[in-house]
């Protein structure tokens, strides 16, 4: 990866939705470990970003997300992907109590024109580490999930996008009394990546 | 020396003095037949000397014998007294000792009253044993027994009453012999009497006699309590015998209680355990009532909703707006934003048009005010003319009354001198003159048409000034109209900001325009795998209560038939290995805790009697916090302290009977001292020492 940076300069479409697809994956990861929603110890230790992070070493959750994530890709290459968000939903009452959210804003003229962007991916990826960083700092603010919890990925995509088979339409599971929090946001100039998280007002619970 | 002596004494002095007398003369008559001799007379001196002397030791002799039959009296009335003190000392005991066995007897009433207690509670006891067990009817009838045995116990106290009062009785007759044996002693002392020499002798043999007695008395006392004592252990002993004799019994007994215990405690494990399903499974039959409840309540928030809906919707239909669902919403929004738009075009275009206006206007103004200045020029120019008209009037009339003048003065040179010479000459000036004058009058005409034109001027720059004042007033009035648009296009702002504050928010909470976007998730997501999971655990655990409570149901109904089929119901649900285990380990521990407790009786035991021993006290608690303590040398079983542990671990004498008797104790040492160990130790001293010397 270090080589790559050094030689290309700048970033074509394909490069950027894989990135992009890559920040899905490592963020969603770290989420479920931050949150505990799979025990500490299904996780296992890399280092990606020059940082170190926690991959689930569960079998069927690592299947889930790399079909999430490759559907993903594919959209994101296709300009056609408009929001991933990660809804955590409490198993008893099934409420939903965090919606972490990313918001994609994509550039539609990347599609006609392939000329490189000129952003080196050095500079993407301190951005998405920065971005990590801080959902890993969320845990100091966010309350305590004290209930078994699972989780689920919302993907809001154009409307004329064919639905792809094993996928569903969904409700947008909106948290009743909700705090936002806006988070840091990076672009690898073809894709702007805005993140923030909504959690349940805690007097409210 | 005479009046010194009773009468007694007299008659034995008079005896002795005769004596003296008779002895004396002798010696007397000596003196008056004095020897010639010194040697002699020395001598006779002597003899009277010694026999001065003899009777010196004679009248003391005499004197001693007084003195001893003096003492001998003395002792005889202490005698009398001794023996009558001796006598009601002895009453006083045997009263004492009446009384003593009466409270004895009475404390053993008491006891026995107590035993019957005792037997109460045991039959209370036992009842709630019959209780707790239904199939121990036969145990009632044991106890029958045992009260039976009671009173045969009874009877025996009362046989031990009886020995008790023999007993006395035959202390009666101890005391009896010992008053003969006082007799005997006062017929010695008589003796004694007549025996003047063994007196004394005789007085310490009856001291020593009385020491001896004492001694007895006390021995007496000791055996006394040895054998109120023995008699305690023996009834112990006896007890312990008859229930020695229950222990197989007993032991059989407990044997099929234990084992009764053991399946009834199995019983209850597994009712405990079934209880425990059925409230885990009540907990979530409640639960799921619960979420039917929301259910409900849900659905009548939704029928509320759909009201609400409803009511947006007629209002839609009635206010025209045709709002029916956000999407309705949001096309409002972007209708009123179109038009706020175009309003703002209009905006623009008349803020545009009022520019311009407004730089026509100075325009205008700035060409009125040229006008003002050459309509000013004008009048002055048309003053300047009028003026030069009146001049030119005044001029014309001059001229005209010149011509006049001149016309006259021609009249009269033509009149004078008639039209012959100087004629041609006189009409040339007239000629001249009428020229001049038609000049002039051409001139005036030219000069009264460029004045109309003036006026002409004027009047056009009068209407042209009106109109550009027109045109300024309709300009304001078009700035007001452009403040207006401009307020309302201020408001129609804040309206968008806020509409679209609200979207934002809307977004961020994860709302999103259905028109445009779709939500689409995995089918086999996590939470819809757990949930799926969770519901199978519910369902699973459903039929389980059901299951159990059928189970519950059969085992109480065939509980109430007989033991057999529960047992077989029972080892239907065998225990777990870890219950066995468990049982095991609940049974070693008892079982150790048996042998603690064992050892620590005996280990409590040995040190109760080492502490009585040592410090003389019997220490017992009585209730939580109090203490009695019961002297080794206390005059009666009754007599007890009782100290109470307060609070703060301090120790407090309670009043008892026996304790109000040591009122100077009490405040020398508790309430002085602040010291209950010298307290104990002088209570122990004072009843030591009570009981020591009589």
């Amino acid at each position: 990866v270090v080589k790559m940076t050094s030689t290309l300069k700048g970033i074509t479409l394909k490069g950027s939705a894989e990135l992009v697809a890559e920040f899905f994956s490592f963020g969603i990861n770290s989420i479920l470990y931050q949150r505990g929603i799979y025990p500490p110890e299904t996780f296992g230790r890399v280092t990606h970003y020059d940082m170190s992070l926690q991959l689930t070493t569960d079998p069927k959750l690592k299947n889930y997300l790399t079909d999430v994530v490759s559907q993903l890709k594919e959209w994101l290459f296709e300009c056609t992907v408009q929001r991933l968000v990660l809804v955590i939903t409490c198993l008893e009452t099934n409420d939903v109590l965090e919606r972490w959210q990313f918001d994609i804003e994509c550039d539609k003229s990347a599609k006609e024109s392939s000329a490189p962007r000129e952003k080196s991916i050095k500079t993407i990826q301190d951005e998405i580490r920065s971005v990590i960083r801080q959902i890993t700092a969320t845990v100091t603010f966010l309350p305590l999930l004290e209930t078994p919890c699972a989780f689920d990925l919302l993907v809001y995509t154009d409307k004329d996008l064919v639905v792809p088979e094993k996928w569903e339409e969904s409700g947008p599971q909106i948290i009743t009394q909700s705090e936002e929090v806006r988070l840091r946001s990076f672009t690898t100039s073809i894709h702007k990546v805005n993140s923030m998280v909504a959690y349940k007002r805690s007097d409210s619970m | 020396r005479m009046d010194l002596e009773d009468d007694t004494t007299i008659l034995t002095t008079l005896k002795s003095f005769n004596s003296f007398i008779s002895q004396s003369e002798p010696p007397r008559g000596a003196i008056l037949t004095a020897p010639p001799t010194l040697q002699s007379q020395y001598k006779r001196s002597f003899e009277l000397l010694e026999a001065a002397e003899k009777v010196q030791s004679k009248t003391r002799f005499l004197q001693l014998d007084q003195e001893k039959k003096q003492m001998e009296l003395s002792h005889k009335k202490a005698r009398l007294e001794l023996e009558k003190a001796a006598s009601d000392s002895a009453r006083d005991l045997e009263q004492g000792r009446n009384q003593e066995l009466y409270a004895r007897i009475k404390r053993l009433e008491e006891s026995e009253a107590q035993a019957m207690e005792r037997l109460k509670e045991q039959q209370e006891t036992q009842r709630s044993l019959r209780k707790a067990l239904d199939s121990l009817n036969k145990s009632l009838e044991e106890k029958e027994d045992k009260l039976s045995t009671a009173n045969q116990t009874l009877s025996s106290l009362q046989d031990e009453i009886r020995d008790l009062k023999l007993k006395l009785q035959s202390q009666d007759s101890t005391i009896s012999t010992q008053g003969l044996e006082k007799e005997e002693l006062q017929e010695k002392l008589l003796l004694q009497q007549r025996k003047y020499q063994d007196v004394s002798q005789l007085c310490q043999s009856l001291q020593a006699a009385q020491s001896t007695c004492s001694e007895h008395v006390l021995k007496i006392k000791e055996l006394e309590r040895r054998l109120v004592l023995q008699e305690q252990d023996m009834s112990i002993v006896k007890m312990v015998k008859s229930e020695a004799a229950k222990v197989p019994e007993l032991e059989k007994e407990l044997k099929r209680l234990r084992e009764d215990n053991a399946f009834l405690r199995e019983n209850r494990e597994n009712c405990s355990l079934l209880k425990e399903e059925a409230e885990g499974l009540r907990r979530k039959l409640e639960r799921a009532e619960k979420t039917r409840e929301e259910l409900l309540s849900l659905e009548l928030d939704k029928e509320k909703l759909a009201a609400k809906l409803e009511a947006w919707e007629n209002l839609g239909q009635s206010s025209g707006l045709n709002i029916k669902s956000p999407e309705d919403l949001f096309r409002e929004v972007m209708q009123i934003q179109q038009r706020e738009i175009t309003l703002k075009e209009q905006n623009y275009m008349l803020n545009s048009r009022v520019r311009s206006m407004e730089r026509s206007q100075s325009e205008l103004q700035s060409e009125a005010c040229q006008q003002r200045a050459c309509t000013a020029e004008e009048q002055r120019r048309r003053e300047a003319q009028d003026s030069l008209v009146r001049r030119l009037q005044k001029r014309l009339l001059l001229l005209t009354k010149e011509r006049d003048g001149m016309r006259g003065i021609l009249e009269s040179y033509d009149s004078e001198l008639g039209a012959t010479e100087y004629s041609p000459q006189l009409n040339r000036r007239v000629k001249e003159a009428e020229d001049l004058l038609q000049k002039t009058q051409s001139h005036n005409t030219e000069m009264e048409a460029q004045l109309t034109k003036a006026q002409e001027e004027c009047g056009f720059l009068r209407l042209q000034l009106h109109t550009v004042s027109i045109c300024v007033c309709r300009g304001l009035r078009f700035r007001q109209k452009i403040e207006d648009l401009e307020a309302e296009r201020q408001r129609l702002e804040q309206l968008n900001g806020e509409l679209e504050m609200r979207l934002e928010k809307h977004t961020l909470q994860g709302d999103f325009d259905p028109a445009k976007t779709r939500l689409l998730h995995f089918k086999m997501n996590p939470t819809a795998v757990a949930k799926q999971q969770r519901q199978q655990e519910v369902d699973s655990l459903q039929e389980e209560v059901t299951r159990l409570r059928e189970l519950v149901r059969v085992v109480q109904e065939s509980g109430a038939q007989d033991e057999s089929s529960v047992l077989g119901l029972s080892l239907s649900l065998p225990p777990s290995k870890e219950v066995l285990e468990l049982r095991k380990q609940k049974e070693s521990s008892e079982l150790k805790n048996q042998r603690l407790k064992e050892v620590f009786q005996k280990k409590i035991q040995e040190f109760r009697t080492v502490c009585y021993v040592l410090t003389g006290y019997q220490i017992d608690i009585t209730t939580a916090n109090q203490y009695r303590l019961t002297s080794v040398y206390a005059e009666h079983m009754d007599d007890s302290l009782l100290f109470k542990k307060g609070s703060s671990g301090s120790m407090q004498l309670m009043e008892t009977e026996f304790s109000k008797t040591l009122g100077e104790m009490v405040s020398l040492h508790l309430h002085h001292q602040k010291s209950i160990p010298a307290f104990l130790s002088a209570v122990t001293l004072d009843l030591f020492s009570k009981q020591t010397v009589v």
